[in-house]
């Protein structure tokens, strides 16, 4: 059975870039054996995406408010639009994955 | 789905602010129809809240966009400005960036642009076509190599 994972990306408008993101992530971790499910979201919604439902994993474009993660683990995924860093996210996301309780 | 615009293809644009590089183009898009009279405010404030700018490979790019609210279809248009200007960085608003090339887009339905979203990922990943455009020396030219990227 393949290993599920849920992702939330953040951007300003909540379409466009974390849309993309999404989907770079996606192929990403289906590279990797994930079956993975992705929502977007804007700075503003996201208290209320995770107050609704619980997620493995945010990536952020924009700027958001550590306080209401409730400690779900969140990167920066700027890299994944620029083709810089994009080892490096992925690295820490596999492991945020195989870590998750 | 073409989403590339001939008539959004705008090159040697003299701004002095990314306001007025943004307005320039967003007023075009308006011209073009697949902006509605909102789009070019509402393109100049989103860019304030949540800028656009990404350190791409090759130099510094931007990538304007709003809500599908202000968009009557899908399009992208490209601007070429004679100088970079200052922008914020998507994400670090506290840094500055300076691109001299621009992709502003027009976003109905991310869904059903995910592909073409995808594509337009790519090429601002290809070092070699940022620099095939921002050194292009006809509208023409950057038309024909994006369409082929976008293809």
């Amino acid at each position: 059975m393949a290993k599920k994972a849920k992702i939330l990306t953040v951007c300003g408008s909540g379409i466009v870039t974390s849309s993309m993101i999404a989907n770079k992530i996606s192929e990403m971790l289906e590279e990797e054996g994930y079956d993975v499910t992705a929502m977007e979201s804007n700075p503003s919604e996201l208290e209320t995406y995770l107050l609704r439902d619980k997620y493995d994993l945010i990536a952020y474009a924009s700027p958001i408010d550590e306080s209401c993660l409730n400690g779900t683990p969140a990167l920066p995924a700027i890299g994944l639009l620029t083709g810089r860093g994009e080892d490096e996210f992925k690295e820490k996301a596999l492991e945020i994955l195989a870590n998750r309780q | 789905m073409q989403i590339l615009k001939k008539e959004l293809i705008v090159m040697d644009v003299e701004a002095g602010s990314s306001e007025e590089a943004l307005r320039v183009m967003a007023n075009h898009f308006v011209d073009a129809g697949v902006g509605k009279s909102s789009y070019p405010d509402a393109i100049v404030e989103r860019e304030k809240n949540y800028p656009t700018a990404l350190p791409a490979t090759a130099f510094d790019i931007a990538v304007p966009h709003t809500f599908a609210e202000h968009v009557n279809e899908a399009a992208m248009g490209v601007c070429v400005l004679r100088h970079p200007v200052e922008f914020k960085q998507m994400g670090s608003p506290d840094i500055t960036l300076h691109p001299q090339l621009l992709f502003m887009l027009a976003i109905t339905d991310p869904k059903d642009q995910i592909a073409i979203l995808r594509k337009i990922m790519k090429l601002i990943q290809n070092e070699e076509a940022l620099n095939k455009i921002k050194d292009a020396k006809s509208s023409d030219e950057i038309y024909d190599l994006v369409s082929e990227l976008l293809a």
